[in-house]
């Protein structure tokens, strides 16, 4: 039955890296160390062809607790009853296994991005989505049940774990159909003091190796190297088997049972280190846990509790079952943490041979060795399979599009405004997200919809909040990827300016096409120069993030570059979030932010069918409009916001009057204002009374009035009419 | 903190919120009924025996033994079972939220018009659409208040906000069972909207009767779907005043309160 698994070696390492193999050891490699060394290095494990140019991007900061390079960063939240508190994060990409097998790829994605941030010592608080899918209203692609099976897998993983899926955002945009993109980010909160490492610490000689969870199956054999090849779908079939199998309820136990663990650890105050299997399995988990602390490790493969008896030593050492982790720990403490999980949370009820169990030893002599009956099938120099290896490819330089100043042509807002609320990259999204729970755990202050943000009150007895939000339009990708990225930052930051919250750091994950075409990997490094400028300009460090490349369809057409962005914002007290909707008639509506016509890349230039300058980005500008709304909170007079994005101004004030209607208030707005629709950034604000505003950055535009009506430059809308009008498009592909 | 409410109640009571594998809600249950007055504790899955000590048992939401067959139906038959069905028939009060009300469908303790463990109605998949749906909902009493000990603080006709967060919630029964559920006066909770309206659009997943919750002959049993402990405290609601305490129990916890005086009062 296995015997297909370990015929000839099918592996994606290059020549060249082969020869630096057997270089390094004299000898050939075994079929064991072929397949680490696969997993290892591929771009997955490795990011050897995006390290160097991350770099770039700005990392440190007072308000970091751990930069990138464990399993997920961690910032400074704030201190309650005398202990800081740090949010952990972490944002990850599963587009390829989401493509074949949608819903079981996109559950795994969620499920691997709250093991990262489990393993940190975090309880994990929330989980958000960031995904892309092809033009869903077109019958001859498999965009809709592509969308159907991921937005499922997405909630039955989250709904079942009970993490509530706080917020996300979705795009149907040509580029997509051959290569979906699932990015996940995860949010942890855990107390500074208590973060734990995923390397093994100091004097850790001996310490027991304890792998913990499902048993070791071959689904997910050679998924590493899978995720960095290019999709062909004639090959569907032969790379389900890469696709890792999801289980959440196993998963559910393991987290309350890592909860218990970690208090048992804390009471003894004991320092060890917790891991995340994933690209790369066990070896590629036990190498990186030991070589990071500067050990190396001896496991026995035949201690790993499998699913079925006689696997190959390879795929029992690199295969990626999912719902496993890697404790480092005491000798004398490893017994009782088998307990915890196996006894007291009684693991090998829950699924067929689950369980912790000690499968190896940490050693001082910087070797990775393998053993399986007796023989020894692995034994490589720790940091020659885990240390960095680098690829310099060559890239073609991404000329900024300057697109072309075209007279923009007198809009009929009569008519445009309701062909802009129904568009795909505007209508209310609502039918998907409202299959994840937004809200278990009871901690949701904003839960997703309510805001661009969502926001949660993570610590309880206490007022403060952690708000999250993710941006990246493919629509500008697809025109300038240096753009792109850097509106992605300044767009996730607003979100989080919107509902008042402070912002405190990024995370990103890059998703890109072949960086062995130099014109797509040209895309992906003036992404990462985007995304460098946005950040440093905005102060904001990157706590992690994640590469995802060879995103392309067979024929060899990258995705639009996508650079996608979530920031994470702190609230004192919770007291102090803007809630949503108009909240009164007679308030003063501000635009605060650009007011250049630019329509490159927006929703208008696309029913207009004009090209367009893209709207310009100023950092002096960004930092004075989070200055006037933090002034008019702090005024108190704020009543109301939010950021503009898709559809521009006008659509930002029309959610909030939906959000008006759906709390029963019927409020509406009178506005003048020269092209509402343009998607120039900057916020919509209501507020009680501007006097004490600095209004050189803002502009007075109208106010609310009484009534469900909304009358824009004389012109007269029904808001439950527009309601309609939005709320139906994607309510009928995704009944 | 809003810990010293826990001591409002001078009652030797004990509540327990038992872990089931595959339990999602035990914490916010706990909190929100110690944030009531209730002394609860969570007991979990290998200290069954423990139950047995209890005056109350709240069954909280979530995928116990991962919904395998139909969502509550393997938990029903568990040993934390055996202690909440002898609880039920001693007069214990038992409330189930969720999952932990499809639990108690599957037991056969509401609408308990047939033998235990032999349900005569479910929570079944929702419709038409069969999709997990989250949505802010009301829960409207559509019984006396006194005609189940849990309810019986709150007024007539009450509206309890909640979160309904579920794929299988829609009731389910045959028309005889159905009638027997209506007679029986066992219809507690109906969906209702904001302005107390009751009717089809109100419903999130397609419940006969608009059924949001049910109760036993007896009124000490009482099994509603949506989650009114995610509405529970001023920091859950879109349309607070400024100037409430977020911190405060308010909204859902109503039900919560209402249940932890029952208790009290019940308890010698």
């Amino acid at each position: 039955m296995l015997s297909g698994l370990s015929g000839p070696p099918n592996v994606a390492l290059r020549d060249d890296e082969l020869q630096r193999i057997t270089e390094r050891l004299g000898r050939e490699p075994t079929l064991v160390e072929l397949h680490a060394f696969d997993a290892q290095w591929s771009e997955h494990c490795s990011y050897k062809s995006s390290r160097h140019h991350l770099k770039r991007l700005p990392t440190s900061g007072a308000g970091v607790v751990l930069g990138p390079g464990e399993d997920a960063g961690a910032l400074r939240l704030g201190t309650h009853a005398g202990d800081a508190y740090a949010i952990v994060v972490a944002h990850e990409s599963h587009n390829h296994p989401s493509q074949i097998v949608p819903f079981e790829g996109a559950a795994t994605g969620v499920g691997g991005i709250v093991r990262d941030v489990l393993c940190m010592g975090a309880e994990v608080i929330a989980v958000a989505d960031a995904l892309r899918f092809g033009r869903a209203d077109d019958p001859t692609t498999q965009a809709r049940n592509i969308a159907n099976g991921v937005v499922d897998g997405v909630g039955a993983y989250g709904n079942a774990i009970g993490v509530p899926n706080l917020t996300g955002n979705v795009y149907f945009e040509e580029g997509f159909e051959a290569n979906c993109l699932v990015n996940v980010v995860a949010l942890g909160v855990v107390k500074e003091s208590e973060l734990i490492h995923s390397f093994a610490p100091k004097g850790a000689e001996d310490w027991a190796i304890v792998l913990v969870g499902k048993a070791t199956d071959p689904s997910g054999f050679g998924g590493a190297s899978f995720s960095s090849l290019t999709l062909d779908p004639d090959e569907t079939a032969g790379n389900k088997g890469a696709v890792q199998v999801p289980d959440p309820f196993l998963k559910n136990v393991l987290m309350r049972a890592s909860y218990r663990v970690f208090a048992l650890l804390r009471e003894r105050k004991i320092t060890a280190a917790f891991k995340d299997l994933g690209a790369g399995g066990l070896m590629g988990c036990s190498a990186e846990i030991t070589a990071q602390g500067g050990y190396g490790a001896a496991i026995n493969l035949d201690s790993v509790n499998v699913a079925i008896a006689g696997m190959p030593p390879e795929v029992i050492a690199v295969g990626e079952t999912q719902e496993r982790l890697l404790w480092v720990l005491p000798p004398d403490v490893a017994p009782e943490v088998v307990r915890v999980y196996n006894e007291e949370f009684t693991l090998p009820e829950i699924a067929y041979n689950a369980r912790a169990t000690i499968v190896g030893r940490v050693t001082s002599e910087r070797r990775y060795v393998l053993r399986y009956c007796g023989n020894v099938v692995m034994d490589v120099e720790s940091e020659f399979l885990t240390g960095a290896i680098r690829d310099d490819l060559p890239y073609t330089e991404v000329i900024r599009h300057a697109g072309s100043h075209e007279e923009l042509p007198a809009v009929d807002v009569e008519t445009l405004l309701p062909r802009v609320l129904a568009h795909r990259g505007v209508a209310s999204r609502e039918p998907l997200y409202r299959r994840y729970d937004a809200v278990v755990r009871g901690r949701t202050v904003l839960p997703r919809g309510a805001a661009g943000a969502g926001v949660l009150a993570p610590i309880p007895g206490s007022p403060i909040g952690v708000a999250l939000a993710v941006a990246g339009n493919p629509r500008y990708g697809r025109i300038d990827p240096r753009y792109a990225a850097e509106h992605a930052v300044v767009e996730a930051m607003r979100q989080i300016v919107a509902v008042g919250a402070r912002p405190i750091g990024l995370t990103d994950c890059l998703n890109f096409g072949n960086p062995r075409n130099p014109e797509q990997y040209g895309e992906f490094v003036a992404a990462v120069e985007g995304l460098a400028r946005a950040a440093t300009q905005l102060d904001l460090p990157f706590v992690s993030g994640n590469v995802s490349l060879y995103n392309e369809s067979a024929s060899g057409t990258a995705v639009p570059a996508s650079a996608i962005v979530s920031c994470i914002g702190a609230i004192d007290d919770v007291s102090n979030v803007v809630t949503p909707g108009l909240k009164e008639a007679g308030s003063v509506l501000l635009w605060i932010g650009s007011r250049e016509l630019a329509v490159g890349g927006s929703v208008l230039a696309e029913l207009l069918g004009l090209q367009g300058t893209l709207p310009s980005i100023s950092y002096a500008g960004e930092r004075a409009a989070v200055g006037i709304l933090r002034d008019a909170i702090a005024l108190g007079v704020l009543r109301s916001c939010r950021a503009i994005g898709a559809g521009g101004m006008l659509t930002a004030l029309v959610r909030l009057a939906f959000d008006a209607m759906a709390r029963r208030r019927a409020i509406g707005a009178e506005i003048d204002f020269g092209n509402p629709l343009c998607e120039a950034g900057g916020f919509i604000c209501e507020v009680s009374d501007d006097s004490g505003i600095d209004l050189t950055g803002a502009l007075r535009i109208g106010q609310t009035i009484a009534g469900s009506e909304l009358v824009v430059n004389g012109v007269r809308f029904a808001i439950p009419h527009l309601f309609e009008i939005w709320s139906s498009p994607l309510a009928e592909l995704f009944p | 903190m809003v810990e010293p409410a826990r001591r409002a109640f001078s009652v030797s009571a004990r509540i327990a919120v038992p872990v089931f594998p595959g339990t999602n809600s035990e914490d916010e249950t706990v909190r929100l009924l110690r944030d009531c007055g209730g002394n609860a504790d969570l007991v979990h899955w290998s200290h069954g025996d423990r139950l047995a000590e209890y005056d109350a048992y709240v069954l909280s939401g979530g995928f116990a033994y991962e919904d395998r067959i139909r969502a509550g139906a393997i938990a029903a038959h568990d040993r934390i079972m055996d202690f909440v069905i002898d609880g039920a028939a001693s007069g214990k009060l038992v409330f189930g939220i969720c999952n932990g009300a499809q639990i108690l469908l599957e037991a056969g303790l509401v609408p308990g018009t047939g033998p235990r463990r032999r349900p005569t109605a479910a929570f079944a998949k929702n419709g038409p659409q069969p999709h997990f749906v989250c949505r802010h909902v009301q829960l409207k009493l559509a019984i006396a208040p006194s005609r189940c000990a849990i309810t019986a603080g709150l007024p007539p006709g009450a509206l309890v906000p909640a979160w309904a967060a579920h794929a299988e919630g829609r009731l389910a029964a045959t028309p005889q069972h159905l009638d027997e559920i209506v007679v029986g006066d066992h219809l507690a909770f109906l969906y209702a909207h904001a302005d107390g309206t009751v009717d089809d659009a109100a419903v999130p997943n397609g419940s006969a009767l608009h059924c949001a919750g049910l109760v036993n002959r007896e009124g000490n049993v009482l099994a509603i779907m949506p989650h009114p402990e995610r509405d529970g405290w001023n920091f859950n609601h879109l349309d607070r005043a400024d100037g409430d305490d977020v911190l405060a129990p308010s909204g859902g916890a109503v039900l919560f309160r209402s249940f932890v005086h029952a208790v009290a009062l019940r308890t010698p």
